[in-house]
């Protein structure tokens, strides 16, 4: 701290003063009335609850002109915010929780965004971050009552509903990640223990993304070193039947947040800030595919 | 002057809508907050609207604060500042409104400023030079020369002791004048 700033706070506390009560419970009480905390969930979903309450205090503070700037995608905040709403609800769809907004029609979350976002843009601002919110919320609740391993469909891809989760908690935090930095504003990241599980998935995506981008990675095992809170250590079959890993043929090091953000979409793989050793060129292949899951 | 750790955690847990995380804000912070209200406003009750207050902008518009510009007890404890002023020259006002023109205007609370203001600073500054030269002199070297109590005592040739009792002095005379100040 600043000598200054030391002085000025140790002169206001030379005499230390209490309220004649405490503040805690009517404090705690005022804030919910103020801002809604994350929403109560199963333990596996709570990262994903914490990034919509992230994104939810960044829209709060957003005015008109927040709200009408082309974000990503060529959508406005206001599209971009119908669009998680929208893949949020096939989610729900997908696992009996309430689906909010227009009836369902078709299932494809291209489909379905763009019926939400004909839906949103005509209410205002205001009330598609309370529709955004209710689905998330609404999604939250239904899964506290739901074991992680539930099977749930989202774009024709069936896999345990955790993991679909994971999937939103990723996408909301990337998505949150532009809208801050299309205001201007600095975003924390989750903490480590929401980083974590999340990194997880990415890294489980790894045989998935260069399967897709057309590469086979069967027999294959890299060492993934993720720096940084909420990092860790895997060892990554790179094939999509693979049951356990290798001896690794090759090993990479990141930065766990770029890396999630990597698999999000973001950045460009051709100078990821990564160091690699080992099989250098299985490892540029994994980087150069990683996003390859990444949509809208 | 970035935020430590805990700061930076406790900002992370409040950002994602972690009631606990405010509750330890709280705990943590609010004797400070309302100690600071209190001194400014002398008045307990405001005090605690005020520190209620305080605690309340951070949990509705925490990205409003900055860990990379400052601690989080300085962002709050200028909020508080502010607004204690704000109150201590509104009650003012209506003094002198009901004698006659209206002599002051309100300044806007400035939430955007993460860290210790530069005028604040320059406060503290002022009344540091205001001291006593022995009260002066070893808040200057406790503070700005980062030395221990038996290290200002050498240098002042005084025992430990009463240098430690000069810097509580000074501590206290810097306090009644920081509040004095405004009102």
């Amino acid at each position: 701290m600043d000598p200054v700033e030391r002085l000025y706070m140790d002169a206001l506390m030379e005499e230390p003063a209490v309220p004649a009560h405490s503040l805690r419970p009517q404090l705690l009480a005022g804030a919910r009335a103020r801002r809604r905390p994350a929403a109560p969930t199963a333990e596996w979903a709570r990262p994903y609850a914490g990034r919509v309450a992230a994104m939810d205090a960044l829209l709060a503070a957003a005015g008109d002109e927040d709200w009408s700037r082309v974000v990503v995608e060529g959508w406005t905040l206001q599209e971009l915010v119908a669009h998680l709403a929208a893949k949020d609800g096939l989610l729900a769809a997908s696992v009996g929780a309430p689906v909010l907004g227009p009836p369902l029609g078709a299932l494809d979350s291209l489909t379905r965004t763009g019926d939400v976002q004909a839906y949103e843009r005509a209410r205002s601002p205001e009330q598609t971050r309370r529709d955004w919110r209710a689905q998330a919320d609404a999604l939250c609740r239904h899964l506290a009552g739901l074991p992680g391993t539930a099977p749930a469909t989202l774009d024709g891809l069936e896999v345990p509903v955790r993991d679909h989760v994971l999937g939103r908690c990723l996408e909301t935090w990337v998505h949150a990640d532009d809208a801050a930095r299309a205001a201007g504003v600095r975003l924390p990241d989750p903490v480590p223990e929401h980083v974590r599980p999340t990194a997880d998935l990415c890294a489980r995506l790894l045989p998935w993304t260069m399967l897709l981008s057309g590469l086979d990675g069967t027999g294959r095992t890299l060492r993934l070193t993720l720096t940084g809170a909420g990092g860790g250590e895997w060892l990554v079959p790179l094939g999509v039947e693979d049951t356990a890993p290798g001896e690794p043929d090759a090993h990479l090091t990141a930065d766990v947040r770029a890396f999630c953000f990597l698999l999000g979409g973001r950045g460009d793989p051709a100078d990821f800030p990564a160091e690699v050793a080992g099989d250098r060129a299985l490892a540029a292949d994994v980087l150069r595919t990683a996003p390859a899951l990444s949509g809208p | 002057m970035e935020a430590p750790y805990d700061d930076r955690l406790l900002h992370q847990r409040v950002v994602g809508g972690d009631e606990s995380a405010l509750g330890e804000v709280y705990d943590r912070l609010s004797s400070l907050i309302f100690g600071l209200s209190l001194r400014v406003t002398r008045d307990r009750v405001i005090a605690e609207d005020i520190t209620q207050e305080v605690f309340l902008v951070f949990w509705e518009r925490p990205l409003a604060y900055d860990p990379d510009r400052g601690t989080l007890r300085a962002w709050l404890a200028t909020i508080a500042h502010r607004r204690a002023v704000d109150h201590v020259r509104a009650e003012e006002r209506r003094r002198v409104s009901a004698l006659g023109p209206r002599l002051f205007e309100r300044e806007p609370v400035r939430l955007e400023d993460g860290v210790l203001a530069a005028d604040e600073a320059e406060r503290v500054r002022q009344a540091v030079t205001s001291l006593p030269d022995g009260l002066r002199e070893a808040v200057e070297l406790a503070y700005f020369g980062g030395r221990t109590y038996r290290q200002v005592g050498e240098e002042l040739g005084v025992p430990e002791g009463t240098a430690k009792s000069r810097i509580r002095l000074a501590l206290r005379r810097l306090a009644d004048a920081l509040a004095e100040e405004e009102v």
